[in-house]
């Protein structure tokens, strides 16, 4: 924990009621895209008192003002995403997306491309910080190779503007914390509990997998990440704004094959940013095709 | 398959189950007092009066976070005005309903059921508001039976419906479907032969029989789609039956939602997405709803 950072105390956060809750909700959605579901209301109340308390407003309807301010707010917001959204990642973060991949669209998409003779199978991680989403994918592909996707050539890259973040990636090398998710038949099969708290990814799913940097603005390079089967952009546009968000989410339309899936995190939305994706709906949420 | 012989399949099997429940008196009537002025409204306040265990039940309805009361809620008087006297039918139809359903557990528990019957009468209301179809109501109701067929035949038929649960193992599934293949009929069928039974309205039965096939209706196509449309967003969250079959759907090639959007233009600015997760919100309610229905006032009470 970062020194500036203070124990919190639950029991001192202000209570917020339902009218400042559905009013924050709204807000956050409508600028960020990403939806605060009823349950994590006392979640929100507690991150947002150490925006209060940050900020010295005394009152939910004062912060939500002050948030709301030209001046101030677009920092502001900032901050509160940071609190709000976990900045980070692991393994297996996403459970019902990832059983619907492999129940349905990998087979689906497995079916479609060996029709035609066509056996690769080409996967995008953007903004894949330290690599838990594109070695998730490395591990259950893994499991399938005797199987479904016996022949087939594996490429998975994942892509992030952040250096150090792709270096962890590219070392394989993680803590407790990001393998909490990890089922055990996972964790025991691929991965070495080197010393207490911290495990090696085996070879074998490393090798699946390349790192390189990418800036999702960077127009020119986003032209030449062509043909993805399944591209993944999780929990990073919350951060950008409505016309950032359009261009990018159009080059991973333009990027994507006919047949593929892209996907956002949970409680994203892409309403408003692009008309063109379809939703299709699987059980636990939704993904997007052409 | 053969629509006629799948009906004709569907009857025979019906006169073949024993001791099917038949449909109890408030319920009925319920269903007849929709369509008439308010005055007899007070019918159903006294039909619940005179009936201690729906009395209770309804209680304990009014009371669950679905319809939020600010203070707990004791008498059904209290509850009538709270809710007024269209909600408090909605409540009377529901709660005398669970007496249909009980002792049917078999293949699927009856708890189940009700987790997707519910699920499908509040997101069929739901919707219905969206679309501003005029009568919500009606919307919940239909909503509730769509899937009678679904607990019977799975009840009565249990060797045919393991042997077919069995065969799908895994794989992605629409019931309708396999239910087809292996007995010959399918739960629409059989839930329109029994709603004639019952002498259901002629667009319940309709909803009943065709809410699969929402672009074959003649007499509401708008209330069988809204209807198809709550049971696939009720098949993609917990309200599944238990999570047997594995839907995938993509409103754009949906029968239902075109047959939507072309009654209610607006629904081309829906925000899905949005839809979605405030569906996904009402989910741990409408489970608390049913279990609460299940709790401590269960479906048969020694009174
Ligand atoms: C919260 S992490 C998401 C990790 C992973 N996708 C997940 O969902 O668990 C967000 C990542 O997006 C990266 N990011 C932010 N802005 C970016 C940009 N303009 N281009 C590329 N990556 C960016 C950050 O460096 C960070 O690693
Ligand atoms: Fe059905
Ligand atoms: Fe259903």
């Amino acid at each position: 924990m970062p020194l500036d950072m203070k124990p919190f105390d639950a029991k001192s956060a202000p209570k917020i009621s339902d009218k400042d809750f559905e009013q924050l909700r709204d807000y956050i959605y409508n600028v960020c895209g990403i939806y605060f579901h009823s349950s994590k209301k006392y979640f929100l109340e507690s991150r947002l008192a150490r925006r209060m308390e940050g900020t010295g407003c005394k009152t939910h309807a004062d912060y939500y003002q002050f948030v709301r301010s030209p001046a101030t707010g677009r920092s502001e917001l900032t901050k509160l995403l940071d609190e709000i959204t976990t900045n980070e990642t692991c393994f297996f973060r996403n459970m019902p997306q990832l059983n619907a991949l492999e129940n349905k669209f990998l087979p689906e998409i497995i079916g479609t491309k060996g029709k035609i003779g066509f056996k690769k199978l080409r996967i995008w991680s953007a903004g894949s910080s330290s690599g838990e989403e594109a070695y998730t994918m490395a591990m259950i592909l893994l499991e399938k190779r005797a199987t479904l996707l016996k022949d087939w050539i594996i490429e998975i890259v994942g892509t992030d503007i952040n250096e150090t973040v792709l270096a962890q990636a590219r070392e394989g090398v993680y803590n407790s914390y990001s393998v909490r998710n990890t089922p055990d038949y996972y964790l025991k099969k691929y991965f070495k509990e080197e010393s207490p708290g911290r495990f090696l990814l085996s070879p074998e799913v490393k090798k699946l997998a390349t790192f390189n940097q990418l800036n999702l603005y960077d127009d020119n390079k986003m032209l030449f990440m062509k043909s993805f089967d399944f591209i993944f952009c999780a929990n990073v546009l919350i951060y950008f704004d409505t016309s950032s968000k359009s261009k990018v989410v159009q080059h991973f339309y333009n990027n994507l094959q006919p047949y593929g899936y892209f996907f956002v995190g949970q409680s994203e939305s892409l309403h408003g940013v692009n008309d063109k994706f379809k939703t299709v709906h699987f059980p636990g949420g939704f993904t997007y095709n052409k | 398959m053969d629509k006629a012989a799948m009906m004709q399949t569907a009857q025979e099997m019906v006169e073949s189950f024993v001791d099917l429940p038949t449909i109890p008196h408030v319920a009925t009537r319920v269903i007849e007092l929709l369509d008439r002025p308010g005055v007899e409204l007070d019918e159903v306040a006294d039909m619940i009066l005179a009936d201690q265990v729906l009395a209770a039940r309804v209680i304990k309805m009014v009371n669950s976070p679905l319809y939020k009361p600010a203070n707990e809620i004791k008498s059904v008087k209290r509850a009538l005005i709270y809710l007024g006297f269209r909600h408090i039918r909605e409540l009377a139809f529901t709660c005398s309903f669970v007496d249909v359903f009980e002792g049917r557990d078999g293949i699927f528990d009856v708890r189940t059921f009700w987790e997707h019957s519910f699920g499908v009468g509040v997101v069929s209301k739901i919707i219905a508001q969206r679309v501003r179809y005029p009568d919500t109501e009606k919307a919940y109701l239909v909503g509730i039976v769509h899937d009678i067929g679904e607990v019977f035949l799975s009840y009565y038929r249990q060797d045919a419906f393991r042997a077919l649960l069995e065969s799908v193992k895994g794989q992605p599934f629409r019931l309708v479907e396999k239910e087809a293949e292996y007995l010959g009929t399918s739960h629409s069928e059989i839930g329109l032969c029994i709603a004639r039974k019952w002498n259901f309205p002629a667009e319940y039965c309709e909803v009943i029989g065709l809410h699969h096939d929402p672009e074959q209706a003649v007499l509401d196509p708008t209330l069988c789609a809204i209807v198809n449309l709550a049971d696939l967003f009720c098949s993609v969250r917990q309200l599944d039956y238990g999570g047997n079959s594995w839907v995938t759907f993509n409103l754009a090639e949906e029968k239902a939602w075109a047959i939507l959007r072309a009654y209610a233009p607006n629904l081309a600015d829906l925000d899905v997405e949005r839809f979605c997760y405030e569906l996904d919100d009402r989910v741990p309610e409408i489970l608390d709803m049913v279990k609460s229905i299940f709790q401590g006032i269960g479906a048969k009470e020694p009174s």
